[in-house]
């Protein structure tokens, strides 16, 4: 399975951990669409730690954090 | 300079760590730092270094002291409500340490006035609660050559980095490009529990410190963000963006 974790906004109507399964999804970009995320509203996408892109290859075992934009103070 | 007797008991608990010493107060009261907004985060970080006794603390905000600020900015009080938030930090900042030359700047930050604000600071400690001021505070340091320290909360979630000109990524490498304004929630909208820009208030105090006394490794390179719900700590590596519109030939 694919696990992804949402952060701070992305949470809403969504939870804070989901898992996916790796037949359904190839990049990052999948997921986004399948959480209803537009790929520019996130400010950082993470796969197993490392800063990437909508396009890069998700699978098996991946770990996939999303956060959104922070601008309070 | 030489420590005096009145400063070597204020400073006591840190003139005895390896890491900071007399050498290391000299330096902390020979410094210059700017904290651009006085709000939830500016709060503890400007409480924290005039108490570390950092020599000069400069203070850019443009408001007054609202009700509603209460909740989470704790440089200000209910008896200094509907005061410019420069002058009631400013208070509150001599009467903490009188070691401490605290300066007023009453404005808000633009293409205008950022370069000569910055000018005359060591560091710039970034605490505003604006993409657009973050953008530009982050635009204005690179081009200056100028060290900062971002710090970004939104209800129970908080991050910190540090910006080394010239030897790390900067804001705008990490995030490309600030949300479109309707997608731009703050605070006001999406809520923010006090306690979470006191502890991102805190890291930037503490990176400050670091930075200004060389001790330790900085959040350069490296996003910390702080999950205050679920309470764990994360850093993120963050590489230098050779496109980057701002640093990228640097």
């Amino acid at each position: 399975m694919i696990e992804v974790r949402l952060f701070a906004t992305f949470r809403d109507g969504r939870g804070k951990i989901l898992e996916m399964s790796p037949d359904s999804v190839s990049t990052a970009d999948d997921i986004l669409n399948a959480l209803s995320i537009p790929a520019e509203d996130v400010a950082i996408l993470l796969i197993n730690g490392f800063h990437s892109k909508p396009s890069d290859p998700v699978g098996d075992g991946d770990v996939i954090a999303l956060f959104p934009p922070v601008g309070g103070g | 300079m030489s420590l005096t007797e009145s400063q070597r008991t204020r400073y006591s608990r840190q003139l005895v760590m390896p890491e900071i010493g007399p050498e290391g107060q000299e330096k902390l009261l020979s410094s210059k730092v700017l904290i651009i907004g006085a709000g939830g985060l500016g709060s503890p970080a400007a409480l924290y270094l005039a108490a570390a006794g950092v020599g000069t603390i400069g203070l850019a905000d443009k408001d007054e002291v609202d009700l509603s600020n209460l909740q989470r900015q704790i440089l200000h009080s209910t008896e200094t409500l509907g005061i410019p938030k420069v002058e009631s930090a400013a208070a509150r900042l001599r009467s903490l340490n009188p070691d401490v030359n605290v300066i007023e700047h009453r404005l808000f930050i633009s293409e205008n006035n950022i370069d000569s604000l910055i000018a005359p600071y060591d560091f710039v400690v970034e605490c505003t609660d604006s993409f657009d001021a973050k953008y530009l505070i982050n635009d204005a340091c690179v081009r200056a050559s100028k060290p900062f320290c971002h710090g970004a909360v939104i209800r129970f979630y908080g991050q910190v980095m540090t910006i080394l000109p010239g030897k790390g990524p900067c804001y705008r490498c990490a995030f490309r490009k600030p949300p479109e304004p309707e997608k731009a929630l703050d605070a006001k909208k999406l809520g923010v529990l006090g306690a979470i820009p006191g502890v991102i208030g805190c890291l930037q105090a503490l990176e400050t410190i670091r930075f200004l006394t060389g001790s330790g490794e900085l959040l350069t390179g490296r996003l910390l963000t702080f999950d205050g719900l679920d309470m764990y700590f994360q850093t993120i590596p963050l590489k230098k963006d050779p496109n980057c519109a701002v640093c990228g030939g640097r």
